[in-house]
């Protein structure tokens, strides 16, 4: 069933600018992704239901249960809040910077 | 496990989203691919498609649209339907499994809005599109 719809995205996959914009997309998608899925993980594993959760940001339980079933485009300050509600927080690691330190690690040992 | 994306094929053979999509700059139409197929692989009840996937309220309850910008802050929407009931009902319905169902694309400028009779043809295409079963997709 998929097919046609395969066969298209392979086609355009021989555009090198399609290429690299599509590719650039999922990994961007892929990182938005498992920042809310993590989120769930950690409500879930503290035993709270959407519902409990949406209280504790004082939001209203109908907004978290579509923000964690990708109905609504999750907000930066509601995903902080989730995040520090679940004793835990949003952090940006710059791979370069990562890169470098590790290679500085190795030149240390 | 990965849903089907199909494109609905009108009576005469013309598939809406195919024109709209070959309409759109490249770089749209990759971002516009990308987000149906990161939501395919993941599916609902899933968190997927990055907030680039969401729900429509109002008249447009029950579809869902694929969002993207493309130069100028244009904006790109494509239209789909969920399909996902018992495997005999799909089978019915002349799916393999469930699927993203592609109905249509509009475009617009930003910060303004469709039209309520912009939002009635994407749900005429809805209606013809769930009134036929077996479903007719492209193939």
């Amino acid at each position: 069933m998929t097919t046609y719809h395969r066969r298209r995205v392979a086609a355009e996959m021989e555009d090198p600018e399609f290429r690299f914009e599509y590719e650039r997309t999922r990994r961007e998608l892929a990182q938005v992704n498992a920042v809310i899925r993590a989120l769930d993980e950690l409500r879930d594993e503290a035993g709270w239901s959407k519902a409990e959760l949406a209280r504790q940001i004082g939001k209203n339980d109908a907004s978290v249960r579509r923000l964690f079933t990708a109905e609504v485009n999750p907000e930066l300050r509601t995903v902080a809040a989730m995040a520090a509600a679940l004793g835990a927080e949003i952090r940006i690691v710059s791979r370069r910077r990562a890169r470098r330190e590790s290679r500085r690690s190795a030149a240390v040992a | 496990m990965s849903w089907d994306i199909v494109y609905y094929r009108q009576a005469d053979g013309r598939v809406p989203v195919d024109g709209f999509l070959t309409g759109c700059p490249v770089k749209v139409r990759a971002r516009l691919l990308a987000v149906l197929d990161d939501v395919a692989d993941a599916p609902p009840p899933q968190f997927s498609g990055g907030g680039r996937w969401e729900a429509t309220h109002g008249t447009m309850r029950g579809y869902y649209e694929v969002r993207a910008q493309g130069p100028g802050r244009e904006q790109f929407r494509l239209f789909c339907i969920l399909e996902n009931a018992e495997p005999e009902e799909l089978r019915r319905r002349g799916l393999s499994g469930p699927a993203i169902a592609v109905l249509s694309g509009m475009r617009k400028r930003w910060m303004t809005t469709f039209t309520e009779a912009d939002y009635r043809r994407v749900r005429r295409l809805g209606n013809e599109y769930l009134a036929t079963t077996p479903r007719r997709v492209a193939e």
